[in-house]
């Protein structure tokens, strides 16, 4: 008897028509960038590089990215403070009610951002933080951490507690324990969950585009406000950079932490 | 230092922010939903309930809502019917080819939100890609209407959230005992029955816990929805967009938020529930 | 080197006493064991020792120093893990230097020291491996290597060895304790494994239900047990249930059946108590029943097992009850077949007995 595949031709071709379905947007935007025309057609009328200059010479769009990396690197930095410290006092059953505390950490993922962001619009408003940047980071804290928590705790699951022992038997204090011995093998766990921070910081707009003032702006929000005014060829410019630099980091991240092992 | 003030040290500063901008926030606008909103001079004095009363009995409100949990269960049927085959695939596939296609589904997921519904409008708007190649190849004589619509939005929700679908299911299907697929066929069992009788009860709380995640994701998106939509197509989260940024009727648009997070909670409640069933299930 | 001090430690948690009482002292550079089941405290004992227990009464003492309070990386020991706990994102270098860095030894001196360690266990050369490619008895070899290196006053051992296959146990066993000969350390050793015990060990503290039933020399301890428990965990038992019986020949185990054996001493009893008697089948020699002599049990053979250096049987008593004896292969009695009839002689300092109570601690 011949060994059956698991997957039939039909099975593999439906996968495959997927595969190329998640494509399909990216492939549309690399186009609209470098085609000559305001509309598209395939193939290309002509192509260009004007709308990449257009893009990288509008200073609202500059400022608009600086802002959105400023505010995920900032972000993500505090998330990563806060959610490991958090995490080990969780895993390691230091504190009563560590189960309450793993639900609230992780609740932000389970409130829908909209309601977020305009639960905090409200409130800044009423305590004067309205427009203000410390409340659009806070913003982000809020909404990176979790992930940061689920992979602080994935991680520290894994971590042999003897291994500090050992090091606090060998003279370490339990803070140099950890620093020494257990923070390097929790270190693919942090990226990863830093990573899937930094970029649903930079991703988001239904929690930014409630809490933005008149002089901020960020990337993904520019996009979309622009979009609803109508189709700017060098919006898709700046897309197809934006796909470039996840691609490249997408790269990145494999190499370095077999990060599809995390996702 | 004692375990638990060490415990209290490390876990306090976090637990503040959530307190101060997350919970507060969240119970702050409790009130502000109970407000009336009086056109031209913003908030009014007294408190009513008829921000929430009006949700169930203006129809326009109801279409809102109706549309909103019936582009939710579409789009999870459709992630289902795409998603479970190239899962199914990619959890048989080779050690390469399993990364290969695992990066390619990851990669669309990364890409910013906006992007990629950006890229939905550049092939399907009117004079987008898809319009004009049907068109230059003579298939049709106008554009067809493909955005603005229930179909845009579908196709921009569908492929957002897909990604998401395959990742879960992948872990779930590999779990399936390959020697119980292999025990149906000795059984004489074809393909088919053996997927409906094996693959498929024992993939179950998956499937479940995929569907209910696209569900409440589509319910909650504020996005794509938007920019697919249009200003015209109305879903809640873009009524509370509107309420809060156009027409400022803040009230309003809190009681939408609130009702839409206890339809989520309501629906992750119930589905958790008989998840935990399902995991005693052999 | 030091001496090492436990003044009635106890650790009591919620539901169950894991350690309660329990006393002992290990002179300077002496070999000591704590032996006992699984469950019985010694593990816990050793982790207040090292300090990553807090006791919930009682002190630890090294010579005069009262240490019950220091955290762990200020008590100067050394503590070899089950596990091996060995770094694994580490060299072996670095895991043997990790406890001189902390004292703040660097340089030049710190690879002296390290080699030194390295030397001791016979791993010179390795120091650039890392863990997860070396062999589990060089892992624990690198663990030694890493206790002693910061020349700790103490030196504890958690059942280092149990993770080995049995030749490799055998050869660590001597290896260990040549090497603690050398060094001189006061060492403290938990193990389960009573042959580990004894061979190590210059005194075995035998420990059931978190109390100490016996601290004495090897000999001590496996021929005058000082309670029940300790002669049914040392040597391969038998437990049979018999009564004191008193005449004009002195103390008397009485056994089902009405045979009696005569016993050596019978502290603390008295004529009609109740007994459990312990017969090591090592004590039991058996011969066939026509050259019965002295006290002892007639029975017939039941099953045979040829186990290598001796030859074990089952053999079931005339009264009822069945006793394990054995015989070394090369002697007289090993070709005796199933079915035979054969008389089981005991000495009586063999026959060790304890009044019989309602639940037995550890046993």
């Amino acid at each position: 008897m011949s060994e059956r595949r698991a997957s039939g031709p039909v099975l593999t071709g439906i996968a495959f028509l997927v595969v190329l379905f998640l494509q399909v947007p990216v492939l549309a935007v690399v186009l609209a960038a470098f085609s000559d025309t305001a509309y598209l057609t395939l193939p290309p009328k002509g192509l260009t590089l004007k709308w990449f200059a257009a893009a990288l010479n509008d200073p609202d769009y500059l400022e608009a990215a600086w802002t959105s990396l400023w505010l995920a690197a900032g972000s993500t930095a505090a998330s990563l403070a806060l959610g490991l410290a958090g995490a080990c006092a969780i895993q390691r059953r230091m504190v009563p009610g560590a189960a309450w505390l793993n639900a609230l950490f992780m609740a932000p993922l389970i409130l829908p951002s909209v309601v977020l962001g305009v639960a905090l619009l409200q409130y800044y408003a009423a305590v004067g933080l309205r427009g203000s940047g410390v409340g659009l980071w806070l913003a982000h804290v809020v909404i990176t951490v979790p992930y940061v928590v689920r992979a602080s705790l994935a991680s520290l699951a894994s971590a042999d507690e003897a291994l500090e022992d050992a090091a606090c038997v060998l003279g370490a204090g339990r803070l140099e324990a950890f620093r020494l011995v257990t923070l390097p093998l929790l270190k693919p766990g942090l990226v990863a969950g830093g990573l899937f921070a930094f970029i649903t910081s930079l991703d988001n707009v239904p929690v930014s585009v409630f809490l933005l003032s008149a002089s901020q702006n960020t990337l993904p929000v520019k996009i979309f406000t622009s979009v609803e005014q109508g189709v700017d060829p060098s919006v898709a410019a700046v897309s197809a950079l934006l796909i470039l630099v996840t691609g490249i980091a997408l790269v990145l991240a494999e190499r370095w932490t077999g990060f599809h092992k995390h996702v | 230092m004692s375990r638990r003030s060490a415990g209290a040290l490390l876990a306090s500063p976090l637990l503040l922010v959530l307190l101060l901008a997350f919970v507060g926030p969240a119970l702050f606008m409790m009130p502000l939903s109970l407000r009336e909103y009086v056109p031209g001079s913003g908030i009014g004095a007294g408190y009513t309930l008829g921000n929430y009363t009006r949700l169930a009995t203006d129809p326009f409100y109801r279409e809102v809502i109706l549309r909103s949990l019936g582009l939710g269960l579409s789009v999870t049927v459709l992630c289902l019917l795409l998603g479970y085959p190239l899962a199914w695939v990619i959890a048989h596939a080779r050690p390469r080819l399993k990364l290969a296609l695992t990066l390619l589904v990851i990669f669309p997921m990364l890409l910013n939100l906006v992007v990629r519904s950006f890229g939905w409008i550049a092939l399907l708007s009117n004079r987008g890609l898809l319009n004009n190649a049907l068109m230059d190849l003579g298939l049709i004589e106008r554009p067809l209407k493909l955005m603005f619509n229930l179909t845009g939005v579908l196709v921009g929700m569908v492929h957002i959230f897909l990604p998401f679908m395959v990742l879960m299911l992948v872990p779930v299907i590999q779990a399936v005992p390959r020697d119980l697929r292999e025990a149906a066929y000795t059984l004489q069992a074809g393909r088919l029955r053996t997927f409906l009788s094996v693959t498929l009860p024992l993939t179950a709380h998956g499937i479940l816990a995929g569907s209910i995640m696209v569900f409440v994701l589509t319910i909650s998106a504020l996005v794509t929805p938007r920019m697919l939509g249009g200003p015209t197509y109305k879903v809640m989260a873009t009524m509370i967009y509107d309420d809060f940024l156009l027409t400022l009727d803040w009230p309003s648009g809190a009681a939408m938020a609130f009702t839409l997070t206890a339809l989520t909670l309501a629906v992750i409640g119930v589905s958790s529930r008989v998840l935990k069933r399902w995991g005693g299930e052999p | 080197m030091p001496a090492l001090t436990l003044d009635r430690l106890e650790k009591r948690y919620e539901g169950h006493t894991a350690a309660a009482g329990v006393s002992l002292s290990v002179k300077d550079g002496e070999f000591v064991s704590l032996l006992g089941p699984s469950g019985c405290g010694k593990t816990t004992v050793l982790r207040m020792v090292a300090g990553l227990v807090a006791p919930t009464g009682g002190r630890i003492l090294v010579d005069d120093r009262d240490i019950t309070r220091l955290p762990p990386n200020r008590r100067q020991v050394g503590l070899v893990f089950q596990s091996y706990a060995l770094f694994p994102h580490m060299t072996v270098f670095e895991n043997v230097a990790f406890g001189l860095r902390r004292q703040g030894i660097d340089g030049a001196c710190l690879r002296t020291r390290v080699e030194q360690a390295l030397a001791s266990v016979r791993l010179s050369g390795l120091g650039q491996r890392m863990p997860r490619q070396l062999s589990g008895g060089q892992q624990q070899r690198v663990a030694v290597a890493r206790s002693i290196a910061p020349r700790p006053s103490i030196l504890l051992f958690d059942e280092p060895l149990s993770n080995l296959d049995a030749v490799l146990r055998d050869e660590m066993q001597i290896e260990l304790k040549r090497l603690q000969r050398e060094v001189g350390i006061t060492t403290l050793f938990v193990t389960h494994d009573q042959t580990e015990a004894m061979s190590m060990s210059d005194r075995v503290c035998v420990l059931a239900g978190g109390v100490v039933q016996q601290f004495d020399t090897p000999e001590a301890i496996y021929h005058r047990p000082a309670t029940g428990f300790v002669a049914g965990f040392i040597g391969r038992p038998n437990r049979l249930q018999g009564r004191l019986a008193v005449d004009g020949g002195g103390p008397q185990a009485e056994l089902q059946g009405g045979h009696r054996l005569p016993m050596a001493r019978a502290d603390g009893l008295a004529a009609g108590d109740a007994l459990d008697v312990v017969l090591r089948q090592e004590d039991i020699s058996i011969q066939p029943l026509k050259d019965a002599a002295g006290a002892g049990l007639p029975g017939t053979i039941a099953l045979r097992s040829f186990v290598g250096a001796r030859v074990q049987y089952v053999v079931a008593l005339r009264g009822g009850g069945e006793l394990i004896a054995d015989t070394p292969t090369n002697g007289p009695q090993s070709g005796l077949a199933a079915g035979d009839e054969v008389w089981l002689g005991v000495r009586p300092q063999h026959v060790y007995a304890t009044r019989r109570e309602r639940a037995e601690a550890g046993a």
